[in-house]
C-alpha cells in the first residue's frame, strides 16, 4: 500500500529482487514496551494550539499515586491517605534530593561546577563581548519567568546578566499581546524560545536544525530539570517565591544538562523518538529478561526493570498496564551516562520520569552488573524503602546471568564492532537509520568513513535532521523525500509501519537506490530478532 | 474541517533609530506606520520591540541581519532596506477553530506563512517604493536631511501600496520576481528590435524602451534588476487596471473626431486619455527612479498600448512633457505597433496551439526560473495576475518554496523529489543559477517513472537548457 510509491517494480526481469509486500515492516511487533506516540508531532501540535494544556493535566491523576493506590487497594484497602502522605514526603525530599544528586550521582568535581566551563580566562566583562563565546555553535540558556539566570551552556550565568535580562524582556513583551514568542531568525542563526510554566528556555543555534527540532531539544532540557525536581515541586517553588534562585536546587544537575546537550548533538535517537537496542541473539535476550522477571516478579511496587549498555537497551521489563516513553528512557540513558559514580557503587536515586508522571518521583536502584560486565541495571519503584530488597534482587540477577553465560554474551555484543552499512551488501549505501514505528525502536549501523570523524558525523546527523524535518512537517507531511546534494544523496521514506533514512553516494541512480531499499529492508527483516526487542515482557 | 482564517497584514513600519537619539525626540525614528490609526504608544512599543530584536540578534551574529520573528499568532519580517533604515511587516498567522473536550480553541497554521516568501514581499515593497520615489537616503539628501519630506513620501506611497498586497496569494514567484519572456522566431524578434531602435532614434528624449506582448516581455533596454520591478508593476498593477477601465468603457472609438487616425488601435496607458482635447492635459505620467545602486536616473514612464502589445518609453525626467510630444509619439507608434502586434500575435497563436493550460489538466505542471536573465515560466499559475488562479493545491505550491528554502544546502546543483500524503509528486532541480520545479499528480508512479517524466518535460519545454543529472 504505502510502499508502492517507492518500491513497485513493474519489470522484474531486470531487477532480480522481487517486490516488497505492502505491509512489510521489519522489527514490527504487536506489543511494545515503549509509548509510540511521536513526541515530535505531539510537540508541534502543542506549540500551534491555543488550547490551555494545564487544564487538561490537572484533571488526569498522577500515575504514581495510581499505582500506589492500586497496590493499597489490594493490600490495605482502608488506607486512603497514602496519597497525601506522599505529598508531604515529597516536600521534605526536595532539598535532600538536590544534595543527593550532587553527592552521589555525579562526578567528583561538583564544587567547581559553575566555574568549570568558562571560555578562556575572562576579566570582569560580560561574555557577549567575547567573540569566541559568541561564535559557539549552540548556546542554551535557562532563566526563570522573572528573569533570574538558571543555566548557561557556556560560561557562568553571572556574567550574562544583560543577555538574560533581554531574553526575559522579549518574552514578557510578546506576552503582553496575548501572544507567545517562538523564534527569531537571522541568516542561519536561530533563536528559539520555549516557555514552560515558570521557566524560559532559549537556544541560540547556528546549526541546520529546524525550529521544531530545537524546541524538542529544549523540551528535553526542561524534562531533565523536571526529572530532578518534579514539575509539581517546580511550580510550588515559584508560586512561593517568584524570585527564587533555582540554581540552589539544581547544583549538580547542570552536568546532566551539559551532558544531555552534547548527547543530543550526536545521537539520532532524540530526533527519531526511538531507542536503539543492543544486538543479541533472541535466546540470550529472552533468558536475561526471564531472569529479571523471575527474580523481581514477587517484589511489589516495582514499575520498571531496565538493563542497558553503551546507550543501547538490552531489555526492559514493566509492570502490567504501564509503558515507558522513549523520551523518559533517553533521560535515563543520560543519567547513567553522565554519572561515573554509578560504576563505583550501587546507588539509590530518586528519578522523576516526566512523561510517565511529572508530579512525583520514582526511586531507582542503579548499579552496573559487575566489574567485568559494564551493563547498567535500573530497578524503578514507587516504594522508597526497598533499597535492600532490590539490592538483594540485583545480586541474584547477576549470579543467575553469570551462570547462564549471559554476562559473556552481553560483553561480546558490547565489544564486537557494530555492523556497518557495507555489510548489508549495497555498495552505494553509506549509512542509514531505520525506525520501526510500532515499537519506537530504531537501528543504525556504525559510522564508516567519511563519517568517522566528529565533524562529518555531526554533518551527517544534520542531513538526517533536515530530511526528518521536511518529512514530518506538521502541515505538509511527506511520504517520500529524495535529495541529491553536493556530497551525498539522501532518501527518506515514511510508511505506516516504519521510517527509513538512507545516505547514498552522491551519484547513485534512482534505480540502484530503489534496489538498495529493497535489499536493506530484507536484510533488516532477516536480522530483526537480533536488532530489536520484539516482545514487551511484564513482571 | 472548519474554514481557515486568512493571512492578514497586522502592521507595517519603517524606522531608523539614528533619528530618535536625543531624549524627547524618540518619535522621530518612526518614519512610517501602518495602520495609521494606531495610537502613538503602541507604535513606540512595537518599534521598540523591533529595535530590541535587531540588537539582540546582532549580539550573537553581527554578520547576519535579523530576518524574522515568529510568535504563535503572528509573523514579523525584517528588512534593512538601506543602512539603518529597517522595514518591518507583521502578518497574522491563519488559524482554524477546533474543539477539544468541549472547549473551543484555535490552531495556528504557522507553516502557511513561509519566511522566504514574505521576506520577498517585503523586499518588493521597498523596491517598488524606490522605483517611484527614489532611495531613502537620496530623498533625505535632497531635502537636506529633513525627515518630514521622507515621511511624506513614505506615507504617500505605502498608504496605497499596502492595500494592493496579495498576501494570501504570495508564493515562490515572489521569491523569484522573474520576468516572463516571449520566445519569438528570429524574424519577428528582429522586427520588434528594429521598431524599438527606430523609436529611440526618432525620439532622442526616449532613453530606454521596453516591449511587451500581453504579460510577456519581448525586449527591454533597461537593466534587468530595474526591469523586474517595472515588469511587476506593469503586469500586476498598471495593465490589469487599464484593461478594466477599457472593459468598462466598452468599445468606445479611440479618436471619435478624427477619422484619419482611427486606422490604428494605439492609446496611452499613462499619458493623455484624449489627444484631441487639450483641456485634459497630458494625464498622469509616473516618474521612475532606476539604476539606484549606482547613479540614480529619473525618467517619465510613458506606456503606450495597441491591442495586446505594450511599449514602455523611459523619457528623460528633466524634460517637461507636453501634448505635442504625445501627439507625435501617437502618430509614430500607433500604425507601426498595430501592424507589428498582428505579426507577433500570429507567431504566438502558432506556439499556443501546442500548449493548452487548463486547471483540470492532469499533465505535469512546472515553474522555471533563471537567475541570470531573470526569465521565469510557470504552468502552475494559470495567469500572471497573482490572484490565486493556480493548477495545484496551496500545500503543494508551498512545497515549492520549501524546496527553494533548502536550496542553500545544495551548492550549485542538486535535486529534490518528494511525494506528499495526497500523492502529489514535486520535483525541484537546481543547476547553476537555474531552478526547475515540477508537480505531477500521479498516484501509482514510482521514483524512476517520475524521474523520466521530468526529463521528458524539461526536454520538451526547456529544449536548450542543460541540467545535470
Amino acid at each position: 500500500m504505502a510502499s508502492k510509491g517507492l518500491c513497485q517494480e513493474r519489470n522484474n526481469t531486470e531487477n532480480e529482487e522481487s517486490e516488497i509486500v505492502p505491509d512489510f515492516e521489519p522489527g514490527a511487533s504487536l506489543e511494545s514496551m515503549l509509548v509510540t506516540t511521536d513526541s515530535f508531532e505531539e510537540l508541534e501540535q502543542e506549540m500551534d494550539s491555543s488550547f490551555d494544556e494545564r487544564q487538561m493535566k490537572e484533571s488526569t491523576t498522577s500515575t504514581i499515586s495510581e499505582i500506589q493506590e492500586e497496590l493499597h487497594d489490594t493490600t490495605i484497602p482502608e488506607d486512603s491517605s497514602s496519597d497525601q502522605d506522599d505529598k508531604l514526603i515529597e516536600n521534605d525530599e526536595v532539598e535532600e534530593v538536590a544534595s543527593q544528586l550532587s553527592e552521589t550521582s555525579l562526578t567528583s568535581n561538583e564544587e567547581g561546577n559553575t566555574a568549570a566551563t568558562p571560555v578562556g580566562s575572562l576579566p570582569e566583562e560580560e561574555y557577549w563581548q567575547n567573540p569566541e563565546w559568541k561564535e559557539r555553535k549552540k548556546h542554551v540558556f535557562i532563566l526563570s519567568a522573572a528573569g533570574k539566570p538558571i543555566y548557561s551552556r557556556y560560561g557562568s550565568e553571572d556574567k550574562l546578566v544583560t543577555i538574560f535580562g533581554v531574553m526575559q524582556a522579549l518574552v514578557s513583551f510578546v506576552q503582553t499581546n496575548q501572544d507567545t514568542i517562538r523564534s527569531i531568525h537571522a541568516g542561519n542563526s536561530k533563536f528559539v524560545f520555549l516557555i514552560k510554566g515558570p521557566i524560559i528556555l532559549v537556544s541560540v543555534s547556528r546549526t541546520t536544525e529546524s525550529v521544531s527540532q530545537l524546541v524538542l531539544q529544549l523540551t528535553y532540557v526542561y524534562n531533565q530539570i523536571v526529572s530532578v525536581l518534579t514539575s509539581s515541586q517546580l511550580t510550588r517553588i515559584y508560586e512561593q517565591r517568584r524570585n527564587y534562585d533555582l540554581r540552589r536546587l539544581l547544583a549538580g544537575a547542570e552536568r546532566l544538562i551539559d551532558h544531555l546537550l552534547n548527547f543530543m548533538e550526536r545521537e539520532p535517537a532524540f530526533l527519531l523518538g526511538a531507542v536503539k537496542c543492543l544486538p543479541l541473539t533472541p535466546s540470550v535476550r529472552d533468558s536475561i529478561t526471564q531472569t529479571i522477571v523471575q527474580t523481581c516478579g514477587k517484589i511489589k511496587n516495582l514499575v520498571f526493570g531496565i538493563l542497558l549498555a553503551k546507550n543501547q537497551l538490552i531489555t526492559l521489563v514493566r509492570m502490567k498496564k504501564y509503558f515507558i516513553h522513549p523520551a523518559d528512557l533517553h533521560l535515563i540513558f543520560n543519567l547513567v551516562n553522565s554519572s561515573e559514580s554509578f560504576k563505583a557503587a550501587e546507588s539509590w536515586t530518586p528519578i522523576c520520569l516526566p512523561k510517565f508522571d511529572s508530579s512525583g518521583f520514582l526511586h531507582g536502584h542503579v548499579s552496573y552488573l559487575s566489574d567485568d560486565c559494564q551493563a547498567c541495571l535500573l530497578l524503578l519503584t514507587v516504594d522508597r524503602d526497598v533499597f535492600f530488597t532490590l539490592s538483594e534482587a540485583k545480586q541474584k540477577i547477576v549470579e543467575k546471568l553469570r551462570r547462564g553465560n549471559c554476562l559473556e554474551a552481553i560483553n561480546e555484543s558490547v565489544n564486537r564492532a557494530s555492523y556497518t552499512a557495507s555489510q548489508v551488501g549495497v555498495p552505494e549505501m553509506r549509512h542509514f537509520l531505520y525506525k520501526c514505528r510500532s515499537t519506537a525502536q530504531f537501528w543504525s549501523p556504525a559510522l564508516e568513513p567519511p563519517y568517522h570523524v566528529t565533524e562529518e558525523s555531526e554533518r551527517l546527523l544534520g542531513l538526517y535532521q533536515a530530511l526528518h524535518h521536511r518529512l514530518h512537517a506538521a502541515s505538509r507531511p511527506l511520504k517520500l523525500l529524495h535529495q541529491q546534494l553536493e556530497k551525498e544523496t539522501m532518501l527518506g521514506w515514511v510508511t505506516s509501519g516504519f521510517e527509513l533514512y538512507i545516505t547514498f553516494e552522491p551519484l547513485v541512480t534512482k534505480h540502484s537506490a530503489i534496489n538498495a531499499v529493497n535489499k536493506l529492508l530484507r536484510w533488516i527483516k532477516k536480522e530483526e530478532d537480533r536488532l530489536f526487542i520484539l516482545n514487551a515482557p511484564t513482571f | 474541517m472548519t474554514s481557515k482564517s486568512e493571512i492578514n497584514l497586522q502592521n507595517f513600519y519603517v524606522y531608523n533609530s539614528a533619528f530618535g537619539q536625543s531624549d524627547g525626540e524618540e518619535d522621530k525614528k518612526i518614519l512610517f506606520y501602518y495602520p495609521p490609526k494606531t495610537d502613538f504608544d503602541t507604535q513606540m512599543k512595537n518599534v521598540g520591540l523591533s529595535e530590541a530584536i535587531v540588537k539582540f540578534t546582532d549580539t550573537f551574529s553581527s554578520d547576519q541581519l535579523c530576518e524574522a520573528l515568529h510568535t504563535q499568532k503572528s509573523r514579523q519580517l525584517y528588512y534593512q532596506a538601506e543602512g539603518g533604515f529597517w522595514m518591518v511587516m507583521t502578518v497574522g498567522i491563519p488559524f482554524v477553530t477546533k474543539v477539544k473536550d468541549g472547549t473551543e480553541y484555535f490552531e495556528y497554521q504557522s507553516d502557511d506563512v513561509q519566511d522566504n516568501v514574505y521576506l520577498a514581499v517585503l523586499r518588493q515593497s521597498y523596491q517598488m517604493f524606490r522605483l517611484f520615489k527614489g532611495s531613502f537616503t537620496s530623498i533625505l539628501s535632497n531635502s537636506r536631511g529633513d525627515v518630514i519630506h521622507l515621511k511624506h513620501k513614505l506615507d504617500h506611497f505605502f498608504s496605497r501600496y499596502l492595500l494592493t498586497l496579495k498576501l494570501n496569494h504570495s508564493d515562490i514567484l515572489d521569491i523569484f520576481q522573474g520576468i516572463q519572456f516571449l520566445p519569438l522566431d528570429k524574424q519577428t524578434f528582429l522586427h520588434v528590435q528594429c521598431f524599438v531602435n527606430l523609436i529611440e532614434a526618432t525620439f532622442a528624449q526616449v532613453k530606454y524602451t521596453a516591449f511587451l506582448y500581453n504579460d510577456q516581455l519581448v525586449w527591454s533596454g533597461l537593466e534587468p534588476e530595474d526591469m523586474q520591478v517595472v515588469y511587476r508593476y506593469l503586469v500586476t498593477s498598471l495593465l490589469p487596471a487599464h484593461l478594466e477601465t477599457e472593459l468598462q468603457g466598452g468599445s468606445m472609438p479611440r479618436h471619435p473626431s478624427s477619422p484619419f487616425l482611427s486606422s490604428h488601435y494605439g492609446r496611452f496607458v499613462t499619458g493623455p486619455a484624449n489627444l484631441q482635447d487639450a483641456s485634459g492635459g497630458t494625464g498622469k505620467v509616473p516618474k521612475v527612479y532606476v539604476n539606484n545602486d549606482a547613479t540614480p536616473e529619473i525618467y517619465h514612464l510613458v506606456v503606450y498600448r495597441a491591442l495586446s502589445a505594450t511599449v514602455c518609453l523611459f523619457i528623460e525626467g528633466s524634460l517637461h512633457l507636453n501634448l505635442d510630444l504625445f501627439k507625435r509619439l501617437d502618430i509614430f507608434l500607433g500604425p507601426q505597433l498595430t501592424t507589428l502586434v498582428s505579426e507577433v500575435a500570429e507567431q504566438c497563436g502558432r506556439q499556443a496551439a501546442g500548449i493548452n493550460a487548463n486547471s483540470l489538466d492532469p499533465s505535469p505542471k512546472f515553474v522555471y526560473f533563471n537567475k541570470l536573465n531573470l526569465a521565469q515560466k510557470s504552468t502552475v499559475h494559470l495567469d500572471s495576475r497573482r490572484t490565486g488562479n493556480v493548477a495545484v493545491t496551496p500545500e503543494v505550491l508551498r512545497l515549492l518554496a520549501d524546496i527553494n528554502a533548502d536550496k542553500a544546502r545544495m551548492s550549485t546543483t542538486g535535486e529534490t523529489i518528494l511525494k506528499t500524503m495526497t500523492d502529489y509528486w514535486v520535483v525541484g532541480k537546481v543547476s547553476n543559477l537555474r531552478e526547475f520545479y515540477v508537480v505531477i499528480h500521479q498516484k501509482n508512479a514510482n521514483l524512476i517513472e517520475i524521474n523520466d517524466e521530468v526529463k521528458r518535460l524539461s526536454d520538451s519545454q526547456l529544449k536548450s537548457i542543460f541540467f545535470h543529472d
